[in-house]
């Protein structure tokens, strides 16, 4: 439960690096382009360039590819890591395709979870780690306010007060790093 | 008399959905609360835990949580007051109350319903009985005087007079009656003491509970030596419960004794021990801690060149080389420590230290953990009062509280850093008011007030800290003085709390005697001394006997109470 926020930073989509890299691909394209022509009506010494920069164009749309789908890798951890809601700061950081794309993934997500385990689904995100107790022992480290458990009780969480709650409430806020758990 | 009995708990602990532990901030309820933490998660008991330090904290925590949670549980605090009159709870609100500070306050011994207390069968209350207390009001007015019944005139004022006669006999008795409860809710509450320390009563429920386990057993142990090391029992009561404890420790751990079927070295062992009573002296040098002990400083009488030279003297009886005594009691040679104690103890016979030597416990674990149960106070102690971090006194409580886990041995070991040097610091301290002559007496009473400038004066802004600092000075005044009427008084002590504020923190403390009962009334005496003289005081600690109070009130507060005493 305490390593889970460490999985990568998610930055800015560069796109001036995807800008620079397209902007290179379409010059080489064009060159090869205007080359081609020329080969075909004699000058087959260029044909060497023109597959230099072919190779060239491949190896680019290989690196932005693999960028681009790094990143969707990321962004997909990030739901089994926060939940369906993302944090802003994380939200901030994506292009809106990518926010389209977790949208999509959430709903697969979400019908299959539905689809497995009887009537009410599973909740695969949960417990990724088999539990060793069905409660836990958190200490609170900052003050939160108000936070209310299943039987629609609350509780005051006040820093460094402990509490001794059910694991699966605990799970999200120690995540968020408001509380800690104690081990002893 | 209504007390809870241990069954009740157990069919509560059942049936409870979720429960407050309001947590006092001393040693004894923090080896409590670690007890009834364990039971409840043994239990899947789901609860809250704030640690509260005065009866302002107590009522804010009550105040924000009330909604919350219908059970709460206090640890070492709210015996010796009304809790209900103080927190006006809904009528549905339990409170179980495990405290040790007595006289337990007469409401809350007789309400049936809402207030539960943790306290042991055999401890004996002394509680006034309800009749003498609690009276039903009664109908005062029998207008007999007023029928109309056609009698005659005469008989008519014959029955007039004894109407009179009657209801003013009524008054009179209603007044005897009042004077007398007065009389006796005043012997009752008069004097402040300790009952059994709150981590033995945990115990004891986890045993009857079939629950107790090795770890509980120690926290027990660590919570009644917190009581004998802030002098709040008797010697009596301390030998009593140590034999209680220690048929608890043959009990778990006899099987070390078997050679064949002996536990791993890993595995945690309590033994008990005759050991010397020199405070950390397994984690020191046995010069520093010879130096730095109150028992010994004060019989040695170490703030002088003669007390020095004695203690040369001492160490040579014993055949200890200075260079051998002051290294780590670790490094120090094996042939010197085989028969330290009684070798220790012989010597300090001659010095006029027939009680060197104390029964305890200690606990094992590993090749290098071996610790006194006094050591886990000592270092406990000063983990909560530390002054070094700034931050919320909750960071304190919960890094102490964090310490008694076996898990956290750097925690504990930082505490026993911490407790060497606070021991350092008040002995020095003890030295120079000893030196420079501040202990005064008052008359009714002995007077000391540290100036703000004292080095480790911050050190005693703290209840505990001024407390051990005041019992050690009392100790050392009393082997100092020639005056025998000044050994037998009681000692008040006044350091400064907030500089900015202009606050100052006293604790009252009983004389020191070799048969006393620890019995203190300043608790009292410090009540009537500010409302007499309109003084702005907080009483806020759970011990009656430590207020804080503005600087500028001190000398008519002292006034009133020299003269309320005298």
């Amino acid at each position: 439960l305490l390593q889970g926020r460490s999985l990568g930073l998610l930055l800015d989509l560069s796109a001036d690096g995807l800008r620079q890299a397209l902007e290179e691909m379409r010059a080489l394209y064009e060159r090869n382009q205007a080359d081609v022509s020329e080969a075909k009506s004699g000058r087959t010494d260029l044909i060497f360039l023109i597959r230099f920069r072919h190779c060239c164009l491949l190896r680019n749309q290989r690196c932005v590819v693999a960028y681009l789908y790094d990143r969707l890798l990321r962004i997909r951890a990030l739901r089994w890591e926060y939940g369906s809601v993302l944090p802003n700061a994380i939200h901030f950081h994506m292009s809106a395709e990518e926010v389209e794309w977790f949208n999509r993934y959430k709903k697969s997500l979400a019908t299959y979870m539905r689809s497995v385990g009887g009537e009410e689904g599973l909740d695969l995100t949960q417990d990724i780690k088999p539990p060793k107790s069905l409660y836990i022992e958190v200490r609170c480290l900052k003050d939160y306010g108000e936070f209310e458990i299943d039987d629609g009780t609350t509780v005051l969480l006040k820093k460094n007060s402990q509490h001794f709650l059910p694991r699966w409430k605990c799970e999200q806020l120690i995540r968020q790093g408001i509380l800690e758990h104690v081990l002893s | 008399v209504r007390i809870a009995t241990c069954t009740n708990i157990l069919k509560l602990l059942l049936f409870l959905q979720r429960v407050l532990l309001l947590v006092a901030s001393d040693v004894d309820a923090l080896c409590a609360c670690k007890i009834l933490q364990a039971l409840f998660q043994c239990d899947h008991v789901q609860y809250t835990l704030v640690p509260v330090s005065g009866w302002q904290e107590l009522e804010t925590a009550f105040l924000e949580h009330k909604d919350q949670f219908k059970y709460f549980v206090l640890i070492n605090c709210g015996a010796n007051v009304d809790l209900l009159e103080i927190l006006q709870p809904e009528e549905d609100v339990l409170f179980f109350v495990c405290d040790s500070h007595r006289p337990i306050n007469v409401v809350n011994v007789y309400n049936e319903t809402q207030i539960k207390l943790l306290v042991k069968q055999d401890d004996d209350l002394d509680v006034p009985a309800y009749d003498d207390i609690f009276r039903d009001e009664e109908d005062e007015e029998e207008d007999s005087g007023n029928e109309s019944d056609g009698s005659e005139p005469s008989e008519k004022r014959r029955r007039f007079e004894e109407d009179v006669i009657e209801r003013t006999m009524r008054r009179r008795q209603k007044r005897e009656w009042e004077a007398r409860r007065r009389e006796i809710l005043f012997d009752y509450e008069q004097y402040e003491y300790h009952g059994t320390s709150s981590a033995m009563v945990m115990f004891d429920l986890a045993w009857i509970m079939s629950k107790d386990l090795n770890d509980m057993l120690w926290w027990a142990i660590v919570g009644l030596t917190d009581q004998w090391v802030q002098d709040k029992i008797t010697q009596m009561k301390y030998v009593t419960d140590i034999g209680i404890l220690q048929r608890h420790v043959s009990r778990h751990n006899h099987r070390n004794e078997d050679e064949e079927n002996s536990l791993s070295i890993d595995c945690m062992r309590i033994a008990f021990e005759y050991d010397l009573r020199l405070a950390l002296y397994q984690h020191w040098s046995l010069y520093e801690s010879l130096c730095n002990t109150s028992y010994t400083s004060a019989c040695l009488k170490l703030w002088s060149v003669q007390g020095q030279k004695r203690l040369q003297e001492f160490l040579a009886d014993m055949g200890l080389p200075l260079k051998q005594v002051k290294q780590k009691f670790n490094s120090m040679d094996i042939s010197l420590k085989e028969n330290l104690r009684e070798m220790i103890e012989e010597s300090a016979n001659k010095f006029g230290m027939k009680d060197l030597r104390v029964q305890t416990f200690s606990i094992h674990f590993g090749f290098k953990n071996k610790f006194l149960a006094s050591d886990i106070v000592y270092a406990t102690t000063s983990l909560m009062e530390n002054i070094e971090k700034e931050g919320p006194e909750t960071d304190n409580f919960i890094k102490a509280l964090d310490s008694l886990s076996r898990s956290n041995l750097d925690k504990l070991h930082q505490g026993l850093d911490l407790a060497k040097k606070q021991l350092r610091a008040i002995q020095q301290t003890v030295a120079s008011c000893i030196c420079t002559n501040l202990v005064i007496s008052q008359g009714p009473f002995l007077y000391c007030s540290l100036m703000e400038g004292t080095p480790d004066v911050k050190l005693f802004s703290k209840p505990v800290s001024l407390c051990l600092l005041s019992k050690y000075l009392l100790k050392s005044f009393v082997c100092s003085t020639k005056n025998k009427r000044c050994k037998l008084l009681p000692l008040v002590m006044a350091a400064p709390m907030d500089v900015e504020q202009g606050t100052v923190i006293m604790v009252g403390i009983p004389p020191e005697t070799e048969s006393s009962d620890k019995k203190n009334f300043f608790g009292r005496a410090f009540e009537k001394a500010a409302e007499s003289t309109n003084s702005r005081t907080l009483h806020n600690h759970f011990d009656m006997s430590i207020i804080e109070l503005k600087t500028e009130d001190r000398s008519k507060f002292l006034d009133a109470l020299i003269s309320l005493l005298s």
